[in-house]
């Protein structure tokens, strides 16, 4: 035995440190949990993920590939996207939410500026998959479809690619040389295209069904519906779906001076707002109040602030013609009484209270139904086609999604179902039952440690002037500086995932905390953990909790 | 100026008060002990009085010092430091840092003249007070840094006398350097730590730690109640350079003392049925005056 120096009994080197990890009851885990804006977007985007990599590494390609993992059209999604991921954000009970949208564009922006290009995940696959309608939903199922290696064939009515965003949406909210960029860069994965053909009408369903392993059917909901007053088919009364369809297609319309605008929502928005920019004197008429409105809040916010007039409680009776040409609109005034099936107050007419308005141009944006021509499928409410749950309809192996499913959406929702539509047809072709694992639990404010974050001003995008916007058809958001999209990922909370802020590391009063040489991430060294909970309780995002001993 | 500023700022983390100590779950000494030697770093001996400290860290045969350490009596460990100090200089050895450190009741109480004898004759000795509130080795006795109103086991109907105001005393001797701190600020203590120990002569550092075991709080509330001991205005933040009060943390939004005694069972009582008694009166007086007095 070796001699040891005078007084020592047994060799210090030698002695192993006391356990103290068997003082414990609780222990600490990292749990990642889904942040609330995921957990409200409706493409299911990784928003925190793309937001920390811009604000760790200030990566705009990494975080354009995070980014367009769901979502292949983050540069019109940043556009046109109502948001309610920035509805969801955390931080609005701190101070205010994140300008994700703005970050979203800004990343899309990049992507198309370097020209990026998406990555396969699988090489190549026999089995083809056709997709009728190329809007958000039908390109987003086509690409989910096409990463996954089928062959994948996109059957378009109009001559060009985009549904609704490229006929619907005016090209100050979302011009079309990004969507066409867009849709170029998700064609290159190797979808095949066809314009001008219609399903049901140039190429019979059957067709399909037969060359095909799946169908998917995003077919929108192109087809303008009419309250049936007298006088619509007069000259300068369009539906808005028309109206919009004649604009974007580069046709010119006469709209003359005055142009009313029938109906609430986004269409009825667009409708208006292009109207002006030609000339117009524009009202828009509505047979309940704002709040019922189903229009994006920042488009009506938008369009009263270009002096549009709004008219409430106002319902048309009949259009007043002369020589086959609109001159005036009869309406009547409404009051609002208790709510009908949608939720929405009940709109009942007031007796005698009649009255001419004066009009050059007429639109009728008061609703919108799917075009069935040529195609026999089963329907709810006689109106959107009915698929379960899997987004199956009922023929077998034909799935449907987007607006024709759902009824007026948003494009983001046109892309989540697109990929859940697309995950369907991958699990039907493989004959796979999907094993749909519960995405884990979402984070609230009340689980965050706030004390750690600091008052930050969000980013607000600069609009052009009213004045100078009303001028042209051109985009009234000028493009986004990158460093200060960068500023305002910084503001992101990270909830429920570390961002190194080291406060588990350093509070440890057992320094049970260590960085972990092989991936530099901060871990329990759970021979000494005491359970104290320290860590858990400073974690500023909850990304460490407690739970039971295993 | 700038590179010493960042040196002072730097956050160490050395693991010189390693783990594998006795210490309860959330132990605010601990924490505290381990922030204090990371600063100081390598070159440093601990001379450490009888104590919690002493008890949990440095039991034979594996003790957490990964430094010198030198265990004293509960009364004396300035006296010890002095004397290390001055063996250094007669061996004409050094510089090392010399950190003298023991709780409140070795400080305030039973070892108060050594302190007082230490500043006096101007030793270079940096003394950290880890000041827990009372004696929590021995089982909660009361000592004379055991706040107004607070339950020990020797003041079982709450303490009625004043919490001594030692950092002024230390000042008073006329040493150059007094701060107060708390471990929910590691960078601030850590900062105060390398600066006290950059300066020649007797230096005094007073930590608030607190103790889940005593005080009556879950171990994972040790970082938010010495915040909200700080954000009350009960335990002003400040150093002492040459005699002049410097560095006031000011406090961001005030927070009324019942936020800070509620979460602690020692002050349970001080509550009936939820209603404040006259007693957190008091304690809120002796805050406003602290507010009032530091400029919080």
């Amino acid at each position: 035995m070796e001699k040891l120096p005078l007084g020592l009994a047994l060799d210090l080197r030698k002695v192993v440190p006391y356990k103290t990890g068997s003082w414990r009851t609780l222990m600490p885990v990292n749990i990642m949990q889904t942040p609330p804006c995921t957990n409200s977007c409706p493409a299911g985007n990784d928003i925190r993920g793309f937001l920390r990599v811009l604000a760790e590494k200030q990566d705009y390609e990494e975080a354009w590939h995070v980014l367009t993992r769901t979502n292949p059209l983050p540069a019109t999604c940043g556009r046109v996207c109502p948001h309610p991921c920035e509805a969801g954000c955390n931080r609005r009970d701190f101070d205010t939410p994140l300008a994700i949208n703005s970050a979203e564009r800004a990343v899309g922006d990049y992507g198309l500026e370097y020209n990026l290009k998406h990555k396969k995940l699988i090489s190549k696959r026999k089995e083809k998959v056709a997709v009728v309608g190329s809007g958000p939903a039908g390109l987003s199922c086509a690409f989910h479809l096409a990463k996954r290696g089928f062959q994948v064939k996109i059957y378009e009515a109009n001559s060009e690619p985009g549904g609704w965003m490229r006929y619907g949406i005016p090209s100050y909210r979302l011009p079309n040389y990004i969507l066409k960029q867009e849709i170029d860069k998700i064609l290159e994965l190797g979808i095949e295209l066809e314009c001008n053909v219609k399903i049901g009408v140039n190429i019979p369903m059957d067709h399909l069904t037969q060359h095909y392993n799946a169908v998917f059917l995003g077919l929108g909901a192109q087809m303008g519906t009419s309250i049936k007053i007298p006088g619509e088919d007069a000259q300068n009364v369009f539906t808005g779906v028309e109206f919009l369809k004649l604009i974007n297609s580069g046709q010119i319309v006469e709209v003359g001076r005055d142009f009313i605008v029938v109906g609430g929502g986004n269409t009825a928005m667009d409708c208006a707002r292009v109207a002006k920019r030609l000339g117009a004197n524009v009202s828009v008429f509505y047979r309940r109040t704002r709040v019922e409105m189903p229009a994006i809040t920042a488009e009506i916010d938008e369009a009263m602030e270009e002096r549009i007039m709004f008219r409430y409680h106002t319902n048309p009776l009949k259009i007043i013609t002369d020589e086959d040409r609109v001159v005036g609109l009869l309406c009547e005034q409404m009051e609002l009484k208790e709510p009908d099936a949608s939720g929405r107050v009940r709109p009942v007419p007031i007796e005698g209270s009649g009255s001419v308005y004066p009009a050059d141009t007429v639109i009728m944006a008061t609703g919108q139904a799917v075009d069935y021509d040529g195609i026999e499928i089963q329907k709810q409410n006689d109106q959107w086609i009915s698929t379960n749950e899997n987004l199956m309809t009922s023929i077998d192996g034909v799935f449907a999604g987007g607006d024709a499913v759902l009824g007026l959406e948003t494009v983001a929702v046109a892309i989540g179902q697109g990929l859940r539509a697309a995950s369907a047809i991958e699990d039907y072709i493989e004959g796979d039952v999907e094993s749909q694992l519960a995405p884990p639990p979402v984070i609230y404010s009340k689980d965050l440690n706030t004390y750690y974050y600091t008052h930050e001003k969000r980013f607000s995008k600069k609009a052009v002037s009213i004045h100078t916007r009303l001028k042209n058809f051109r985009e009234i958001y000028p493009s986004i500086d990158h460093q200060d999209i960068i500023k305002e990922a910084e503001r992101c909370f990270s909830c429920g995932l570390c961002f190194y802020c080291s406060n588990c590391y350093m509070y440890c009063p057992d320094n049970a905390v260590k960085i972990s040489p092989s991936t530099g991430r901060y871990e329990f060294d759970l021979d000494f953990c005491k359970g104290c909970g320290l860590c858990a309780k400073e974690c500023p995002c909850h990304y460490i909790q407690m739970t039971l001993e295993k | 100026m700038n590179e010493k500023a960042e040196e002072l700022n730097r956050v160490e983390k050395k693991d010189l008060f390693a783990s594998g100590h006795r210490a309860c779950g959330g132990c605010g000494q601990a924490l505290a002990a381990r922030l204090v030697h990371d600063a100081a770093g390598e070159n440093t001996i601990a001379c450490v009085a009888t104590g919690c400290l002493e008890v949990f860290s440095s039991p034979y045969p594996d003790p957490s010092w990964r430094i010198p350490f030198l265990h004293s009596l509960f009364e004396n460990p300035a006296a010890v430091a002095s004397g290390v100090e001055v063996a250094y200089k007669a061996l004409k050895k050094g510089p090392v840092n010399i950190i003298a450190q023991a709780g409140d009741g070795s400080t305030a109480d039973i070892g108060f003249q050594c302190i007082s004898g230490m500043f006096e004759r101007g030793h270079n000795v940096l003394y950290v007070c880890y000041d827990n509130e009372a004696y929590m080795n021995t089982g909660v006795q009361r000592s004379s840094f055991t706040p107004y109103g607070a339950w020990t086991s020797t003041t079982p109907m709450g303490n009625k006398t004043r919490k001594k105001n030692l950092p002024l005393i230390a000042a008073d001797h006329g040493i150059p350097y007094v701060a107060t701190a708390t471990v929910d600020d590691f960078k601030d203590l850590q900062r105060k730590v390398k600066t006290a120990l950059s300066i020649e002569g007797p230096k005094y550092i007073h930590i608030l730690v607190p103790c889940p075991l005593g005080w009556g709080h879950p171990g994972d509330l040790t970082v938010k109640i010495c915040r909200l001991a700080k954000d009350t205005g009960l335990f002003p933040i400040f150093e002492i350079i040459d005699g002049k009060v410097t560095n006031v943390q000011k406090i961001p939004v005030k927070v009324p003392v019942e936020e800070y005694l509620k979460p602690q069972g020692r002050f349970r009582f001080l509550f009936k049925k939820g209603v404040p008694t006259e007693e957190v009166a008091e304690i809120q007086k002796i805050a406003n005056q602290n507010i009032e007095r530091f400029n919080l």
